[in-house]
């Protein structure tokens, strides 16, 4: 055969032709262009009509964002905020934006267990809720059959609200006087209030009408208080508020300060009073308030005729060029500080300075909050005031037997109210220090834990969790499997606060009467229970008058009840703000022993009985360690991108943070260039910290806004619970501070921790 | 601007981030994970290897203590008009497939993640490294598929994505317009998630062509600026900050240059049609 | 009697050297192709590239190897289109390379998508805009035209030519070469722009960003110059290690000096072509951008201004001047060593045109981005290699490649 050109070019381009015109190519590319994209792995989200739901977030400790989240086919699809809610006027933060993850996560435990293994290895067996609640029962009821009633603890993350009270109310029933609320950092502030006022409540600072801010440490944009509220009112919503920060490290808030004052850590109370003296000095305080309404200001004389010092006399061991001296900070500094507090027309001093388990503790607080006084904007329009417990939740009274009158007569575990600190409500801190002191049998019998994760929170955490070692019964009722619940003996899992009912009282730093209505958006997805529901078959089944006290079906029969008045425009609108609610006038507003504000704080417990001792003053802490052997001072620091407290940063968030904070499973601290030069370390170095607590390995990131000397961990990392997508990543800043009582209060000064630094 | 161009359905969504409002909390990175179904894994320290449409940086003054600032610049897609503001916008103008492409009614760069193939020469152009190849097949571990939303595709392993200006929330938008009857769709109908989320209102979004809406007096503001502005890629996210420093961290100067000398020709707002 | 594998008159090794030097080559590709697989199964989680890297290792060899494989449209154009006939001593094999370096070129281009089973979406969704559209299209034309080229070479083989089917066909074949020479020097002139198109156009990167003429960048002209300056020196280059390990003569000494100097002044064209780019970029282009020189050069590990001058003056105008000197050609430890720096030069030239854009920071609060390519990138890279090795070892073996051979070898 012979080809010629044609034949050869027929047959080529023939050929080509021929296999395009059968079906066979284009149905392949066809079906391949399809199944590509549409990897039968990537899921395909349901769609269906949104309907938004209203509800108010719980999920940090200072919690209570009202929130409205979009559901989809009953399930919950992204959470936004409700703008016409009084506390956080629509805006929530990233955790809050983040709950969805929490919500449907792998952290969440699934139906009450019992532990299987040793405590802590994480083996668990499944049992039902009728075991779960007869097994606390029978243990309850145990301990009341041998006259311990008040070996039973409760841990809460509040005080305050309808769970709250039903958990007082249980163990009053019961017999225990041990209802502890979790640690925080309004917890000397709290006490400042009722030394100084005499009134119990949560703390409101109008920030929306101040229009002078001094902020000892409290970091009002890097989660404060009620995050949401903080970024809501500041900045300034177009107003402008002079916001002067005092910190020692360049956080956030300091950031958006008009100034910032780097103080040496510690020594806010002198700053303060220093502040305070040249108000007093220069004649610029409030003079109605102080002539007419204030106690303690001059010398006094008591009944006996003894005299006192007074406040204004107290100031003069604060001049100026001493504070200087103690915190670092330029004495012009100091002054015009001191005038431009002075002379705005709303000024407003908060403390609640980082490392939360207090600092200077009560004085610190006591010292800030006389700034308040001195230009009196106490119950005024841009300044403070306190909002008292809500009344809703009073009921019939109750009656208890006499196992549970004499287990209430029993001294407080924690020593709160006791002698030894008489003013003090709640000292979660002092608590594995009184396991380890008694002889004999852990004076905890029965631990329940509910709102709160001690074994993450509390300083030098593995202290505590060897103190908790020595706890019989652990009973958590956490949502997540956290720190706590991972150490206990059984879980009784709360419902997700997106699947429940709850009320939500006035948040911590909101100035107004709020209760927020946390609603179910989404049906429980677990076999989970409300832990109102438990404690009311708790008591059911213990009978007697415990039964009696709650003679409620369940806890939103319960919740509706308490809160009959205001249900409807709970249900309608979510909130219900007191609008009776106005701060009572100066004249009023006093229940100490003198009526007035106390500079001198006659009820403060004072063992050393010296005026000093009993008026706010600056006292350095002891902080354990050798400084020679550990010349640096760990800082904690919060970030808004990393929760740091009981619940765990959820995946969202961790994508958020930066790599100089966290890089593969390594926590980077903080150190000022200048410091790590003298100590040899370059950015990244990996480093081990010490510290009297313990210690952890980290790296080292330079950061100019540090002060020099100090190291900064952020706190909320070092997890080794939750799930594989939280735990493990760097170290949990807690575990390395340490614990020490404040005499007189109890609550923890140690804000920091000497430390040292060598390289790993 | 005259009436009747006010009236055109020609629109250039724009953002105006205010960096003196910005505190750095990262809402609108977490808002915007939540609204666009953007994947997660357990290590996201890499963040050159993470997915974020939207990305916060904290820049410093480099001075030390404690006269030290900081700083926080958010960044999403610039969803550049390009050189001519004709919708050449560097990652467009690329693509070889048109798997990206200039909505020329809105302004907005679009994505189309079952069309892109991957080969990434978008994020090879674009200066602001708004763009992100998904390294891995996504996984969402326990039930948190539940979550996400069906407005939004899921995208697979291989492809790129970036921030769309939250496009399926214009379209919600417009199609309510739509059906009331409307041309015009109201400026707070359409906010993308991120802007909504923002809880110091540090950023405001609209249209830069529509005199009432709030963005296009902002970016007319004399604090107003765009990163990278010498680069001609004619961004419609516009910043402000009152701070000289930051200005200077925004753009490239040679010596002797300072902020300012070089707001060039292009910020005169033209439509493209 | 059966007709030999191996062309009449030229001596081959044993087959079992032949056996043992596949099976090393074959060991290598192996390695190769279990990294490809991986990085189909897994995706490109198994490379080290990242988000500031979308274009790395594998995208710079892609450059390289088409720039390497620049000898095939050189050498086809002075001998189909100038008439350089003495070249048909060496077309043949620089065809082969030309196919080995353009397959390799397509399937490191399958390995680099995202999603390759959509890869096919360049041409059916094409972007005209797009300078990959232009590469993708010219890339795979040409190694179509490569292909129809090198069948004729693979139809000589004596067994294959003895079916007059085959015979007939490839004759044809030959006949009508200089038409697909002609488009493939054609299709090649635009590719081998449009690489240098691919990081010239990117406004947004003011280290590759060039102007241009029309719609074309400086970088496209000089990448289809550069091509063809160091394409004839890497076919040389190879052709000279093959006469190294065959331990004979292939192709006469006359053939290598006047490509060496062809390429030299070729070279030294676009050594002054590239140096006046360069002085405009650095002087006009990227301060109205913002940048200084420097900004690209210092301050970072690899990418200090040492790279630079290694492109323009060790491995630029350094080779060129020996090459177009008659003294340099002729000594021949100095022609090899200059084509040996030249195609270093360009291979550096492709690599900062790449890798080096995706390094330097745009926003001024950003760092260098540095790179690490990991072993699966580096075994997919190296893969053609062995392909290449292999290909060749059977071509040369099997298919009569080098006319001059008898000629030059008239004892075997
Ligand atoms: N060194 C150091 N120690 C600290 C701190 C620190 O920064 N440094 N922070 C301190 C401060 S200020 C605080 S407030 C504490 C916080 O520490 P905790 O009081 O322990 O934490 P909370 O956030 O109050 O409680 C969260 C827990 O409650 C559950 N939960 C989540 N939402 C709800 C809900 O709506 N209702 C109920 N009943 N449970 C819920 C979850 O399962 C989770 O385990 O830690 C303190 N400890
Ligand atoms: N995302 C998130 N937000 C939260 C919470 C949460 O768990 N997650 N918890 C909420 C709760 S319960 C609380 S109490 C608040 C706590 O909020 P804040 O009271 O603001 O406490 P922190 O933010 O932890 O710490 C404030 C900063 O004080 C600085 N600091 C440390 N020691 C000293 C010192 O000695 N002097 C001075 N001046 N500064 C010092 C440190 O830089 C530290 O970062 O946050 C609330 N907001
Ligand atoms: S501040 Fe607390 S309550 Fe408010 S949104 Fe954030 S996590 Fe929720
Ligand atoms: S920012 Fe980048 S991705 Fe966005 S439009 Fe501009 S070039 Fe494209
Ligand atoms: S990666 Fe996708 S979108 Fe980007 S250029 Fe390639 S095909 Fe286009
Ligand atoms: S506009 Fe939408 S897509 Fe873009 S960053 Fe904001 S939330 Fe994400
Ligand atoms: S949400 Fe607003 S304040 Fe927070 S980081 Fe983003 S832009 Fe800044
Ligand atoms: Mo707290």
């Amino acid at each position: 055969m012979k080809i010629d050109r044609r034949c050869f070019l027929s047959f080529v381009i023939g050929g080509a032709l021929g296999t395009a015109l059968t079906p066979v190519p284009w149905k392949l590319t066809d079906d391949i262009a399809i199944w590509t994209q549409n990897w039968p792995w990537t899921p395909v989200p349901e769609e269906g009509p949104s309907i938004y739901k209203k509800s108010v977030c719980t999920i940090c400790s200072g919690g209570g964002c009202g929130i409205n989240v979009r559901t989809i086919k009953g399930q919950a699809k992204k959470i936004e905020g409700q703008p016409d809610y009084p506390v956080n006027r629509g805006s929530i933060c990233p955790l809050g934006i983040s709950a969805t993850q929490h919500l449907y996560g792998p952290s969440r435990i699934q139906s009450p267990l019992k532990r299987a293994g040793k405590r802590g290895e994480g083996r668990w067996e499944k049992i039902s809720w009728d075991e779960a609640i007869s097994t606390v029962s029978e243990k309850l009821s145990a301990l009341r059959n041998q006259k311990k009633p008040h070996t039973v603890t409760c841990i809460a993350g509040s005080d305050r609200g309808t769970v709250a009270y039903l958990l007082e109310r249980f163990l009053t029933a019961y017999g225990s006087p041990n209802f502890i609320r979790a640690l925080s950092s309004f917890d000397a502030y709290e006490l400042a209030f009722s030394l100084t006022q005499g009134q119990q409540g949560t703390l409101g600072y109008d920030l929306a009408n101040s229009d002078f801010i001094v902020s000892f440490g409290a970091e009002l944009m890097d989660g404060w208080g009620t995050a949401g509220q903080m970024f809501s009112l500041y900045p300034g919503n177009g107003k402008k508020s002079n916001l002067v920060q005092v910190e020692p490290r360049l956080s956030d808030t300091a950031a958006m300060a008009n100034q910032w004052i780097a103080a040496k850590p510690g020594t806010e109370s002198a700053l303060a009073l220093g502040i305070a003296h040249v108000i007093v000095r220069d004649n610029l305080y409030n003079k109605n308030f102080i002539n007419n309404h204030c106690f303690g200001f001059e010398d006094w004389e008591d009944k006996n005729g003894k005299a006192h010092q007074g406040y204004r006399s107290l100031l003069r061991q604060y001049p100026p060029a001493k504070v200087a001296e103690t915190t670092g900070i330029d004495k012009g500094t100091i002054e015009s500080l001191a005038r431009g507090f002075a002379r705005a027309k709303r000024p407003v001093a908060i403390g609640g300075r980082g490392g939360h388990l207090a600092s200077g503790g009560l004085d610190e607080a006591l010292a800030v909050q006389a700034l308040n006084a001195l230009v009196g904007n106490i119950n005024q329009p841009g300044g403070v005031v306190v909002v008292p417990e809500p009344d809703y939740l009073s009921w019939s009274e109750m009656k208890t037997d006499k196992t549970a009158s004499e287990g209430l007569r029993q001294p407080r575990i924690d020593e709160a109210g006791t002698d030894k600190f008489p003013n003090t409500r709640f000292l979660l801190n002092r608590i594995p220090e009184a396991i380890n002191r008694a002889k004999g049998e852990s004076p905890i019998q029965a631990l329940l834990v509910t709102g709160g994760n001690p074994l993450y929170t509390m300083p030098n955490t593995e202290a505590a969790k060897k103190a908790f070692d020595k706890i019989p019964f652990i009973a958590s009722f956490s949502t997540y499997m956290d720190e706590t619940a991972q150490h206990a003996d059984i879980l009784l899992p709360n419902h997700h606060f997106l699947e429940r009912y709850e009320d939500v009282p006035t948040p911590a730093g909101t100035p107004t009467r709020v209760i927020g209505l946390t609603r179910p958006v989404v049906k429980p997805r677990f076999d989970t229970l409300h832990i109102g529901d438990v404690i009311i078959r708790i008591a059911g089944s213990l009978g007697g008058f415990i039964g009696q006290a709650f003679p409620w079906k369940n806890y939103q029969e319960f919740l509706k009840q308490t809160l009959s008045k205001q249900w409807e425009t709970l249900e309608k609108q979510g909130y219900w703000v007191d609008s009776e609610f106005i701060p009572p006038r100066w004249a009023r507003a006093f229940n100490t022993p003198s009526g007035k504000y106390e500079f001198y704080p006659q009820e403060r417990n004072n063992p050393s009985g010296k005026d000093t001792d009993a008026l706010p003053g600056f006292r350095p802490a002891d902080l354990p360690g050798n400084p020679d052997k550990m010349p640096l001072t760990l800082l904690p620091y919060s970030s808004i991108r990393i929760a740091g407290g009981a619940v765990a940063n959820p995946p969202f968030m961790t994508k958020t943070v930066d790599a100089d904070v966290i890089r593969n499973n390594d926590i980077f601290v903080e150190l000022n260039p200048g410091t790590a030069k003298k100590l040899g370390f370059s950015e990244g170095d990996a480093a081990i910290l010490k510290t009297p607590a313990g210690e952890a390995r980290v790296r080292i990131h330079l950061f100019e806004g540090l002060m020099p000397g100090l190291v900064a961990m952020p706190t909320g990392l070092g997890r080794n619970a939750f799930s594989s997508y939280i735990a493990g990543k760097g170290a949990n800043v807690n575990a390395l501070l340490a614990d020490i009582a404040e005499p007189g209060s109890g609550l923890n000064k140690a804000w920091a921790s000497r430390a040292s630094l060598v390289k790993a | 601007m005259t009436k009747q161009e006010q009236h055109t359905s020609t629109k250039r969504y724009g953002m105006v981030i205010d960096l003196d409002r910005c505190t750095g909390c990262g809402a609108c990175m977490v808002a915007c994970y939540a609204e666009n179904n953007v994947p997660f894994s357990k290590d996201e320290s890499d963040k050159m290897l993470t997915l974020n449409w939207i990305r916060v940086f904290k820049v410093d003054n480099g001075k030390p203590f404690p006269d030290t600032e900081i700083c926080y610049i958010p960044k999403p897609c610039m969803q550049c008009d390009g050189e001519h503001m004709d919708g050449h916008s560097p990652c467009v103008s690329v693509c070889p497939a048109v798997a990206t492409d200039y909505d020329h009614l809105t302004g907005i760069v679009s994505q189309i993640y079952t069309r892109c193939f991957g080969c990434r020469y978008c994020m090879a152009a674009c200066p602001y490294h708004a763009r992100k190849f998904n390294w891995w097949d996504p996984v969402w571990p326990a039930e948190m598929e539940k979550y996400l939303n069906p407005d939004v595709s899921v995208r697979m392993r291989g492809v790129v994505e970036k921030c769309s200006f939250c496009y399926h929330r214009y379209q919600k938008a417009r199609n309510k317009a739509y059906l009331e009857g409307r041309d015009e769709v109201y400026e707070d109908e359409y906010q993308p998630a991120c802007v909504e989320a923002c809880p110091t209102k540090a950023i405001t979004f609209g249209d830069l062509l529509n005199p009432e809406h709030q963005v296009y007096k902002l970016s007319k503001s004399r604090k107003a600026f765009r990163l990278l502005e010498k680069l001609n890629t004619n961004p419609k996210v516009y910043y402000m900050t009152s701070k000289k420093w930051v200005r200077r961290k925004t753009d490239n100067y040679i010596e002797n240059e300072s902020p300012g000398e070089t707001r060039n020709s292009s910020k005169t707002q033209k439509a493209s049609h | 009697m059966t007709t030999p594998a191996i062309p009449e008159g030229v001596k081959r090794c044993s087959t079992g050297k032949f056996a043992l030097g596949l099976a090393v080559a074959g060991a290598v590709l192996l390695w190769g192709v279990y990294a490809m697989f991986l990085v189909w199964y897994k995706g490109l989680n198994q490379t080290g590239m990242d988000n500031a890297y979308g274009f790395a290792l594998w995208i710079w060899a892609d450059l390289a190897i088409i720039a390497f494989g620049g000898g095939a449209f050189f050498s086809g154009f002075l001998t189909y289109i100038i008439g350089r006939k003495e070249l048909k001593s060496i077309i043949n094999y620089a065809v082969i390379i030309g196919v080995i370096c353009y397959s390799s070129a397509l399937l490191i281009l399958g390995l680099d998508v995202g999603q390759p089973l959509r890869g096919w979406f360049i041409f059916w969704h094409a972007n005209v805009h797009s300078m990959l559209t232009e590469v993708a299209f010219c890339l795979s034309l040409y190694l179509g035209v490569l292909v129809i080229e090198f069948i004729p070479v693979v139809l000589e083989n004596p067994k294959l030519d003895r079916f007059r089917f085959i015979h007939h066909f490839s004759h044809n074949m030959h006949e009508v070469m200089a038409v697909f020479a002609a488009t493939g020097v054609f299709l090649s002139f635009f590719h081998q722009g449009s690489l240098g198109g691919v990081a010239g156009v990117l406004y947004g990167r003011p280290f590759s960003f060039r102007e241009g003429l029309l719609i074309w960048p400086w970088t496209f002209f000089l990448f289809t110059w550069s091509a063809a300056a160091v394409g004839p020196c890497v076919t040389v280059l190879i052709t000279w290690l093959t006469e190294k390990i065959a331990g004979k003569k292939l192709v006469k000494q006359e053939i290598f000096r006047m490509l060496g100097k062809i390429s030299g002044w070729m070279l030294l064209t676009y050594m002054i072509a590239k140096i006046a780019d360069t002085w405009y970029w650095a002087a006009v282009t990227a301060p109205s951008k913002g940048f200084a020189l420097m900004d690209f050069y210092t301050n970072n590990p690899i990418y200090g201004i040492w790279i630079l001058i290694a492109e323009l003056v060790v491995c630029g105008l350094v080779p060129a001047l020996i090459l177009i000197s008659r003294k340099g050609r002729e000594n021949n430890f100095l022609l090899a060593g200059a084509m040996i720096l030249a195609v270093i030069g360009i291979g550096i030239n492709r690599w900062v045109m790449i890798l080096q854009v995706m390094a330097a920071p745009l926003l001024p609060f950003q760092d260098w981005y540095m790179y690490m390519p990991t072993w699966q990138e580096i075994a997919t890279t190296i893969l053609p290699i062995a392909y290449g090795t292999i290909l060749i070892m059977l071509a040369y073996r099997y298919l009569p490649i080098f006319p001059q051979e008898k000629e030059l070898n008239p004892g075997s």
